[in-house]
């Protein structure tokens, strides 16, 4: 359980013009589910997350992990396993002697530290020095830095960067076992899609300030963005069991349908029960994307000049189709 | 989660913990081996040079400031060791991770200065002890003859040592509050070795007392067995440095609390 309230952040004063990183967040992580901690670059993901750690010192408001601040824990580890932006273990020491240096401070053993980097797949690297591991390999071994202590909360910044398709499920997949045993897992991204598949609830932030404290499947139905496209034979009869409050259909071509309000397995399965036979069923998650930019444009600290939010996304989406 | 009492599990940090984690991380750098290596070689084989190639001719200094002058050298090296096990936590990022591991901050400042100091003094001492010895080979039958049980020469080989070790102790101290390797090693070099000098030519009375009592002057006086000229006594210098490195040290740890890491 991660609690933060009215935290604030702001870096200069003086002579310096102050800038406010982080401005009056609220908001709770709780147990059980993925929380997604979503925002443009600068949007102060970060250092929150490093406010909550007790890296950084809040300029006013308070954050608690479990009850307590971070800092007054007996066994920090334990309570929370963090992952940081940037890589934070000695690139001269080996993999297995940074995970024991760590080890060390808690008393945990070393059966614990091999457990961490077998789970991590990096068990046949653990004597290399970390100074030539892969962008990928680092972040996992970041990863297996934040389970050594078995905490009660994990708090990863941008965990899947870096990571190939391979890992990026493999990590997705982690996270989501890991809620399910009843931890909290805060993880930060700036990819609205890779939040979409990962985390159950978000919270986005633009300018440190809280958008929307929500849930995927809401903010989903609530941006009214989120769009499925059905290709079938008997499409009419399809877009006529389909109607209802809420729902919109509407066909670009023939046999195409695009439907709003419903989800791909709300479809599917009113297709499956009136045997209506589907060729395709393609939940749009770019529409997502665009919500989500819809969301944040304001709050954009390195925007685009010129670009509005919903062209940008409308020339990713077609850059990737 | 509010459900992990704290009696469930065995892991807690603890001072002998944190003293334990900062025993492995020192140990397990390339960069200590080497560091520890080039300062006892470096002490041995001026050391050596200096008993092989004497004729006699320099009487005016003792036999233990005569085979520990290789002492300036390793100084260098153990005082940029001192740096990196602060300092160079900064320069790859790992003191997120040692501080994340240990929020109270403290514990992790003092026990690198409890650790480094145990294993500098433990080896400059043994250094100086085998190279004194070693030197003796060729200093037998000359006016340098000693051997290590007369008068003053163990206090002296100790006291070069503590005087190695407290300097190296200021310069981890400077790599902790600077936060930066070669603003470190800088700071060190200037204020340490450079700074006393330049202040010692100010036409002022009274200037030279107060260099006597600066850490690299006062360090002069440990490593010796007569009186050195223009320094302060055995005992007040080592009470002098001792305070020089707890005062950097006290420095950098009240802006280790406060800062933003």
């Amino acid at each position: 359980m991660i609690r933060a309230h009215a935290l604030t952040k702001r870096y200069g004063g003086g002579r310096r013009r102050p800038r406010t990183a982080v401005d009056h967040l609220s908001f709770e992580v709780h147990p059980g589910t993925v929380t997604g901690f979503l925002g443009p670059n600068g949007a102060g993901k970060s250092t929150t997350m490093r406010m909550l750690l007790g890296l950084d010192t809040p300029t006013s408001g308070r954050c608690t992990v479990g009850g307590r601040a971070y800092a007054t824990h007996s066994a920090p580890l334990t309570e929370v396993g963090a992952l940081l932006e940037a890589r934070s273990l000695h690139p001269g020491r080996s993999a297995y002697q940074n995970l024991m240096a760590l080890a060390h401070t808690h008393g945990i053993p070393r059966s614990r530290v091999e457990h961490v980097l077998g789970v991590t797949g990096l068990t046949d690297v653990a004597g290399r020095r970390v100074k030539g591991f892969s962008l990928g390999m680092g972040q996992r071994l970041g990863i297996a830095a934040a389970l050594l202590g078995d905490p009660a909360t994990l708090v990863l910044d941008e965990p899947v960067n870096g990571l190939d398709p391979e890992g990026v499920l493999w990590i997705r997949t982690l996270l989501k076992a890991q809620a399910a045993e009843g931890r909290t897992v805060l993880i930060s991204s700036h990819l609205m899609s890779e939040m979409a598949v990962t985390a159950h609830h978000l919270i986005i932030i633009g300018r440190g300030r809280l958008l929307a404290d929500t849930t995927v499947e809401q903010f989903v139905r609530e941006s009214g963005t989120g769009s499925v496209k059905v290709v079938s034979p008997e499409a009419t009869r399809l877009a006529e069991l389909l109607a209802g409050p809420g729902v919109t259909v509407e066909s670009a071509a023939p046999g195409t349908l695009d439907v709003r309000g419903a989800d791909a397995e709300h479809i599917g399965r009113t297709a499956a029960a009136h045997a209506v036979p589907l060729y395709e069923l393609t939940p749009h998650t770019a529409s997502l994307e665009q919500a989500f930019m819809d969301l944040t444009h304001h709050a954009v600290e390195y925007g685009t000049p010129g670009a509005t939010p919903r062209e940008a996304a409308t020339a990713r989406e077609g850059a990737a189709a | 989660m509010t459900t992990t009492a704290p009696t469930t599990t065995p892991y807690r940090v603890t001072p002998a913990r944190v003293l334990r984690s900062e025993w492995h991380k020192l140990w397990t750098l390339r960069t200590t081996w080497i560091t520890l290596l080039a300062a006892a070689a470096l002490v041995l084989a001026v050391g050596i040079t200096m008993g092989s190639t004497y004729d006699g001719d320099d009487s005016d200094v003792d036999t233990v400031v005569f085979v520990l002058f290789g002492t300036q050298l390793s100084q260098i090296c153990l005082a940029v060791l001192g740096i990196l096990v602060t300092a160079g936590e900064y320069a790859t990022g790992m003191i997120r991770a040692s501080l994340t591991a240990v929020p109270r901050r403290l514990p992790v400042l003092w026990s690198k200065a409890a650790v480094f100091t145990a294993v500098a003094f433990a080896l400059c001492l043994v250094t100086n002890v085998v190279t004194f010895l070693t030197a003796q080979i060729w200093l037998a039958d000359t006016d340098k003859e000693l051997a290590l049980t007369d008068p003053g020469v163990l206090g002296a080989l100790a006291g070069n040592a503590a005087g190695v070790t407290l300097l190296s102790l200021v310069a981890l101290g400077l790599g902790a509050l600077l936060r930066s390797v070669p603003g470190g090693i800088g700071a060190f070099v200037g204020a340490v070795l450079v700074v006393p000098e330049i202040v010692s030519t100010l036409p002022f009375t009274g200037v030279d007392a107060v260099v006597r009592h600066f850490p690299a002057q006062a360090a002069t006086s440990l490593g010796s067995i007569t009186r050195v000229q223009d320094t302060i006594a055995p005992g007040p210098a080592l009470l002098t440095l001792a305070l020089w490195a707890l005062t950097v040290l006290a420095a950098a740890s009240f802006l280790l609390r406060r800062r933003d890491v």
